[in-house]
């Protein structure tokens, strides 16, 4: 009887068991999972974004004209969004010197760098509330034309993926602190980290889409 | 490994569809037609999603 070339190595007699790659050189299965759910997302957002770009190439001048102060409509850097950019962006840092933590079998800086990343992920929702909140008292709401409907729809989802990478890194970080991750076992670590790099790339884009891109028209 | 088979040769399938996308804003950019805005946007995301699946199906694929 012949040992089945293809059968996948057991964790006692492979080296390389446990790793995102098994022994014939494949990848890991939450790490696929997460790939392939990243790629549907990518197109996911695509949709949102050519709404975006088809509605603003058909407006007669972008951003459009609030009705309720008859000035165009104006999204602020500061004192909000951009800090929370940062923070958003060193969250990504962070997610990554965490993975190269466990990768080195270090749970001591792995546990760290994974709460300063939940944390900074908790601060860019509350900030992204507070600014809900200040755009509703100058008019621009859901309900305030193309430009409303368009930035709250682009920025909530986008929001509503933090909070799932919050929720996400906060059951790694729980499994984490009770000894679930080495250095060989963290497929979970590595899925978590890219489904958050992926969220801080579409960040990127919207805000250099929607607060940088120069208006047109008008 | 074959050398069509490295995990990195995965972005150039999605290159080919960002270059599809680039025509086809150029086109009727340079010809002065309208510009299908929505459909370039599609097409850019779709090589940033086709060159993940490429990846996904050759770094996952055994060596043998």
């Amino acid at each position: 009887m012949t040992a089945d070339p293809h059968a996948l190595a057991t964790t006692e007699h492979s080296p390389v068991a446990g790793l995102s790659h098994d022994a014939r050189g494949g990848i890991g299965n939450p790490v696929l999972g997460m790939l392939l759910f990243i790629t549907s997302e990518v197109m996911f957002f695509a949709g949102l974004f050519a709404a975006y770009f088809s509605v603003r190439a058909n407006a007669p001048s972008w951003p459009p004209l609030n009705p309720e102060t008859g000035e165009a409509f104006h999204l602020a850097i500061f004192p909000l969004v951009g800090p929370a950019t940062v923070l958003l962006i060193a969250s990504s840092f962070t997610a990554q010197f965490a993975v190269w933590a466990i990768r080195r079998g270090d749970r001591t800086a792995f546990i760290r760098n994974l709460s300063v990343t939940v944390v900074l992920g908790i601060i860019f929702l509350v900030m992204q509330a507070i600014d809900y909140a200040a755009l509703g008292a100058e008019g621009i709401t859901l309900s305030a034309g193309t430009f409303g409907t368009t930035y709250f729809t682009l920025t909530g989802f986008h929001g509503a993926h933090v909070f799932g990478g919050v929720v996400m890194l906060g059951v790694v970080l729980y499994r984490g602190l009770a000894g679930q991750f080495s250095a060989r076992h963290h497929d979970a670590v590595e899925a978590a980290s890219l489904y958050w790099h992926f969220v801080d790339v579409v960040w990127i884009l919207l805000f250099s889409l929607l607060y940088i891109l120069p208006g047109s028209g008008g | 490994m074959h050398p069509l088979r490295h995990p990195r040769n995965a972005a150039l399938v999605g290159i080919l569809f960002v270059v599809i996308g680039v025509v086809y804003w150029v086109i009727p950019y340079v010809g002065g037609w309208h510009i299908d805005y929505a459909g370039t946007t599609m097409l850019i995301a779709l090589g940033a999603a086709m060159a993940l699946m490429a990846y996904v199906l050759v770094a996952g694929s055994p060596n043998e």
